[in-house]
C-alpha cells in the first residue's frame, strides 16, 4: 500500500511540478528572474513577514483554544467547537471584505466615529496578519485539541501532584502535542504565504503577486515558473526550521485515556469561556454581521441562489470525493513518514510543506500539460476526474503531513506488541494503528474538504466546460455584482459548507452519546 | 466498503459529462466577458439553433490567470471552437502565441473596418469605453476631469485612482495612450500620477466601489462597471475623457476562432450570431450598456451612441506589439 501511495504521489503531486520546471528550460535569461532586484526582494521579505506572523498570532489564538476544548470543562462544547471552527470556512477574501467595510476609510468605524481613525491601520502589514490569523487559526486549534486526546492525561496528573497547572501545560502538555501544533503552523504559514486575494484587498505587496503577474499580464509561463522557486525556498527554510525546533522528541505517549478531563483545570473555565467568546466575537460574529448588514440590501434572496443549485451539488460531491480519495491515500504517506528514519522524515516534511506551497495556477498549467494529451491521459481531460487531480496534487502533501502529525503518537510498541502475536502488517494496520488515529483521518478529512471546496486557481484552468464549482460561479459572477450580492453570495458559500460539517458533528455526537 | 465506494464514485466523476452521440451538437466557446452578460446571450444561441453550448466563464475583472493562459497551455489540443474577450490584449496575445484561426463572418459586415482584423484572426462587436468615474456627492458635475491627463492635476492628490495597468482594459488603454502619445510624454505623466499620489488598486470595479463609498473622489474605470453602480443607485457619474484631446478609448469585445478547433463548423456558426445586431442589441439593453457598432442598433441609455463622440484611432496589433513592455514600464513607474 505505501509503495502505491508513494506512486500515486509522484504522479499526482511530483508529476505537475516536474513538467513546469522541465518546460520553464534552463537558459540564463529565464533563471536570470531568480536575482531578485531590490523590489522583489522587498516583496519576499514582506510575504516572509505574512507568512510568519499569520502562523504565529494563530497558534496564540488556536493552542490556547484547543488545549481549552480537550481539557477544560466550559458549557456547550461541541456547540462552541463548531463556531470556534466555523471562520475557517470562510473564503479569506470575504472576511477581509468585512473588515474593509468595518475598518475602511469609509467603513462602519469612520461612519460612526465621524471620521476616518483606523483605516491606516486596517490597510497594513499587520492588518493582513490579523485577518489571516483570524481565518487560519481554527486548524492550530482543532490540531492541537486532536494531539490532546492522544496524550496521556496520567502524565499530567502525575506532574499536578507537584506542580502549577500552568506549569504543567508549559512543561508537559505542550512539549508533547508540538508536533501538531508545528504541523499546523507550517500548514498556517504555507496557506498565507500562497494567499494573495488578502493582501491585494489590504494594499500590502507580497511576492506571490510577481508570480500571478508573471501568469495574468505577461502569460509567460517559464517566468511564473521559475518566480515560484524563491517562495518554495522561504517554504522550505521554515519547514527546516520547524523540524529542527521541534525534532522527533515527542512521539512516545501511550494510548490515552482519551478525552479524560483533568479536576486541576477546572479552575480554568471561565477564564477559556470568557476567551472563546472574545474570539468568537471578533472572529466570526463581527465579519458575519457586517456581510448580513451589507446582504440585507439585496433586493431578492431567490435570485441570488438562483442557478446556484447545480454548482452547490458538485462542489460538495467533488469536495466530499476529493477528501476521502486523498485522506485515503495520505494515511499510507503519513504512516511511512511517521515510521521513517529521522533524516528521511525531515526529508519528508520539507517535500510536502513544499509541494503544498506550489501556487495553485503552476498546479494547473501543470496539469493541463500533463494530462490534455492523446490516449489514456486524455480520455480523464475535460471530465470532473480533472478536479480530483486539482485536489490530489494540491492538498494530498497537506494531508500526509496532517496524518503523520498524528500517527508519530501510535507508540511503535503497539505494533510489535501485534507482530509478536502473529498478526499480518495489514492486520496490525485495520485493527492497531487506524482505530487510534480516527480522530486525525476524520480532522484530516475535514481539512481537505475545506480546502477542497474553496479551490479556485487551479480548478479554474481544469474545469470541464459546462457548470463546474461553486467559488468558480460566484468568482465569474462577483465582479460586477453589486456589494450587497457580493455579501450575500459570500454568506452563501459559508452556509453551504458549513451545513454538512455542522449535520456531520451532530451524527457524530449523537452516535457517541448512544 | 468505503475504499470500494470512493472507486465507484471516481469512475463516475471521470466520465464525460455529456454523451458522446451529442458530440456534433455541442459547441465549446471560452468567455472572458462577464458571465452574467454573456451567460444569457449563449443560452439564447441554445434556444435558437439547438446546438448544446458548453462554456468556461472567467472575468479579468478579478485579475484572473484564467482562460489565456488554459488556451494557451491547450495549444497542442485545443478543448475549446470559440474565443469571446471582453477586451482586446488578450486576443492580441493569443493571436500571436498562434491560438487562434483566421474565420472572415458574413454578420461582420457593417462593424467598422477598424475593428475587424485585416488578417481575420478577430473580428470586434459591442463596445465599451474608459471612463472616469467620479463621486456626485463629493464633485460636481462641472468640476470632475475631463481628461485622464486631468488626473495628474494637485487638486486631485491622494484622491484619484486607477487599477493595476498591467492587467485587464487598463493594460488595453494604457497601450493605447503610448502608442498614441509617445514614450516620453507618458512617463512624464505617468510620474506626475505618482508624485500626486494616485492609488492603484486590482481591479476596475475596485476602482468604482472606491469611488461610491467616497474613499477616492474620482478615478478611471469602465462604462460596464460605472452603469451597475448607478442602476444600484450609488452616488457615481461618469465623464468620456479626451473627447477634445486624444479621443475617447473604445474597447470593443472581441471574438475568435481557436485553431484546429474540435467542432469547427459550429464554432463559425456560433461567431456569426455573436457577430450579429440581435446579440449587440442584447448586449445594449443589459446592465453591461455596451455600444452596437452595427449602424442602426439602437444604443444603451445613458450612454452615447458611437457616432458622437471622437474615438480614439488605433492600430490594435502596432498597440499590442508593445503591450508588456509599455504596461510593466508604467507599472514601474508607479512603483508596483
Amino acid at each position: 500500500m505505501i509503495g502505491i501511495a508513494v506512486a500515486a504521489f509522484a504522479l499526482f503531486c511530483g508529476l505537475p511540478l516536474a513538467y513546469m520546471l522541465a518546460q520553464s528550460g534552463t537558459t540564463g535569461a529565464t533563471y536570470a528572474a531568480l536575482l531578485l532586484d531590490a523590489r522583489q526582494r522587498a516583496l519576499l521579505y514582506n510575504t516572509a513577514a505574512l507568512g510568519t506572523g499569520t502562523a504565529l498570532l494563530a497558534t496564540l489564538i488556536g493552542a490556547p483554544l484547543g488545549l481549552a476544548l480537550a481539557r477544560v470543562v466550559v458549557p456547550f462544547k461541541p456547540a462552541l467547537r463548531i463556531a470556534l471552527a466555523a471562520p475557517v470556512l470562510l473564503p479569506p477574501y470575504v472576511t477581509g471584505l468585512a473588515w474593509v467595510y468595518l475598518g475602511g476609510s469609509a467603513g462602519i468605524v469612520a461612519s460612526v466615529m465621524g471620521r476616518d481613525v483606523i483605516s491606516e491601520w486596517t490597510y497594513s502589514l499587520p492588518g493582513a496578519i490579523l485577518v489571516l490569523s483570524l481565518v487560519f487559526y481554527p486548524l492550530s486549534m482543532l490540531a492541537t485539541e486532536v494531539a490532546m486526546r492522544r496524550v496521556e492525561t496520567r502524565l499530567e496528573e502525575a506532574a499536578l501532584v507537584v506542580a502549577s497547572p500552568g506549569r504543567v501545560v508549559r512543561h508537559i502538555t505542550l512539549p508533547l502535542v508540538a508536533p501538531s501544533v508545528a504541523a499546523a503552523a507550517l500548514v498556517i504559514f504555507v496557506l498565507a504565504v500562497s494567499e494573495f486575494g488578502v493582501p491585494g484587498l489590504l494594499r500590502v505587496r507580497v511576492f506571490t503577486t510577481e508570480v500571478f503577474t508573471a501568469f495574468a499580464a505577461l502569460y509567460d509561463f517559464s517566468r511564473a515558473t521559475i518566480l515560484t522557486l524563491p517562495l518554495l525556498g522561504l517554504s522550505i527554510l521554515v519547514a527546516a526550521v520547524a523540524a529542527l525546533l521541534v525534532g522527533e522528541r515527542l512521539v512516545v505517549t501511550r494510548r490515552g485515556l482519551g478525552s479524560a478531563q483533568l479536576i486541576a483545570f477546572e479552575g480554568w473555565s471561565g477564564r477559556a469561556s470568557a476567551a472563546a467568546a472574545c474570539v468568537l466575537a471578533i472572529a466570526l460574529v463581527a465579519p458575519l454581521a457586517v456581510l448580513t448588514r451589507e446582504a440585507l440590501a439585496v433586493p431578492s434572496v431567490a435570485a441570488v441562489v438562483q442557478g446556484s443549485r447545480e454548482a452547490i451539488g458538485n462542489s460538495l460531491t467533488l469536495a466530499a470525493l476529493g477528501a476521502t480519495v486523498v485522506t485515503l491515500i495520505a494515511v499510507w504517506l503519513g504512516y511511512a513518514r511517521a515510521r521513517a528514519r529521522r533524516r528521511f522524515g525531515v526529508v519528508a516534511d520539507v517535500l510536502f510543506v513544499v509541494l503544498f506551497a506550489v501556487p495553485s495556477t503552476v498546479v494547473g498549467v501543470g496539469l493541463i500539460g500533463v494530462w490534455n494529451r492523446a490516449g489514456v491521459f486524455g480520455r480523464l481531460y475535460g471530465t470532473d476526474g480533472m478536479l480530483l487531480l486539482v485536489y490530489l496534487a494540491r492538498f494530498l502533501p497537506v494531508a500526509a503531513l496532517a496524518l503523520a502529525a498524528g500517527i508519530r503518537y501510535v507508540p511503535t510498541s503497539h505494533e510489535e506488541a501485534a507482530a509478536v502475536g502473529g498478526a499480518g502488517w495489514w492486520r496490525t494496520m485495520i485493527r492497531i494503528v487506524l482505530p487510534q488515529v480516527k480522530l486525525a483521518l476524520l480532522a484530516t478529512w475535514i481539512l481537505v474538504f475545506i480546502l477542497a471546496f474553496g479551490e479556485l486557481g487551479a480548478s479554474i484552468l481544469v474545469a470541464p466546460p459546462g457548470e463546474a464549482t461553486l467559488p468558480i460561479r460566484i468568482y465569474t459572477i462577483i465582479a460586477n455584482a453589486p456589494p450587497a450580492h457580493v455579501a450575500a453570495l459570500a454568506l452563501l458559500q459559508s452556509v453551504v459548507v458549513l451545513s454538512p460539517l455542522v449535520l456531520l458533528a451532530f451524527v457524530m455526537t449523537a452516535w457517541r452519546t448512544r | 466498503m468505503l475504499t470500494a465506494a470512493a472507486v465507484v464514485a471516481v469512475a463516475a466523476a471521470c466520465r464525460p459529462r455529456e454523451p458522446a452521440q451529442n458530440a456534433e451538437r455541442t459547441v465549446t466557446i471560452y468567455v472572458s466577458t462577464d458571465r452574467v452578460f454573456s451567460e444569457p446571450v449563449l443560452r439564447e444561441y441554445e434556444k435558437r439553433s439547438g446546438v448544446r453550448v458548453s462554456a468556461v466563464y472567467d472575468t479579468e475583472e478579478t485579475k484572473s490567470t484564467g482562460l489565456a493562459n488554459r488556451l494557451i497551455a491547450e495549444v497542442n489540443r485545443p478543448q475549446a471552437d470559440v474565443f469571446w474577450s471582453n477586451e482586446p490584449v488578450r486576443t492580441l496575445v493569443l493571436k500571436s502565441r498562434g491560438v487562434l484561426a483566421t474565420y472572415r463572418s458574413s454578420s461582420a459586415e457593417g462593424i467598422p473596418d477598424a475593428l475587424v482584423d485585416p488578417e481575420g484572426y478577430w473580428t470586434g462587436f459591442s463596445a465599451r469605453i474608459r471612463v472616469i468615474a467620479y463621486n456626485t456627492n463629493l464633485v460636481k458635475a462641472g468640476d470632475a476631469p475631463r481628461s485622464v491627463f486631468d488626473l495628474a492635476d494637485p487638486r486631485w492628490k491622494g484622491k484619484a485612482g486607477i487599477a493595476d495597468p498591467r492587467f485587464g482594459s487598463t493594460s488595453f488603454h494604457v497601450a493605447a495612450l503610448y502608442a498614441h502619445v509617445g514614450d516620453a510624454k507618458m512617463d512624464v505623466f505617468f510620474r506626475q500620477l505618482k508624485a500626486n499620489d494616485v492609488r492603484i488598486v486590482d481591479s476596475n470595479s475596485v476602482v468604482r466601489d472606491l469611488v461610491a463609498r467616497g474613499e477616492l473622489h474620482v478615478g478611471l474605470t469602465d462604462t460596464d462597471d460605472v452603469n451597475v453602480a448607478i442602476e444600484n443607485g450609488q452616488p457615481v457619474a461618469m465623464v468620456l475623457p479626451d473627447r477634445d484631446g486624444v479621443g475617447v478609448p473604445v474597447m470593443p469585445n472581441m471574438v475568435s476562432l481557436v485553431a484546429n478547433a474540435p467542432h469547427l463548423d459550429e464554432g463559425r456558426a456560433l461567431i456569426d450570431y455573436l457577430l450579429s445586431p440581435d446579440v449587440e442589441r442584447m448586449l445594449a439593453d443589459s446592465e453591461a450598456v455596451q455600444i452596437p457598432l452595427h449602424a442602426g442598433v439602437p444604443g444603451p441609455r445613458n450612454i452615447p451612441s458611437i457616432d458622437s463622440f471622437r474615438p480614439m484611432t488605433l492600430d490594435y496589433t502596432k498597440a499590442a506589439a508593445r503591450v508588456d513592455e509599455v504596461t510593466v514600464r508604467a507599472a514601474t513607474i508607479l512603483g508596483r
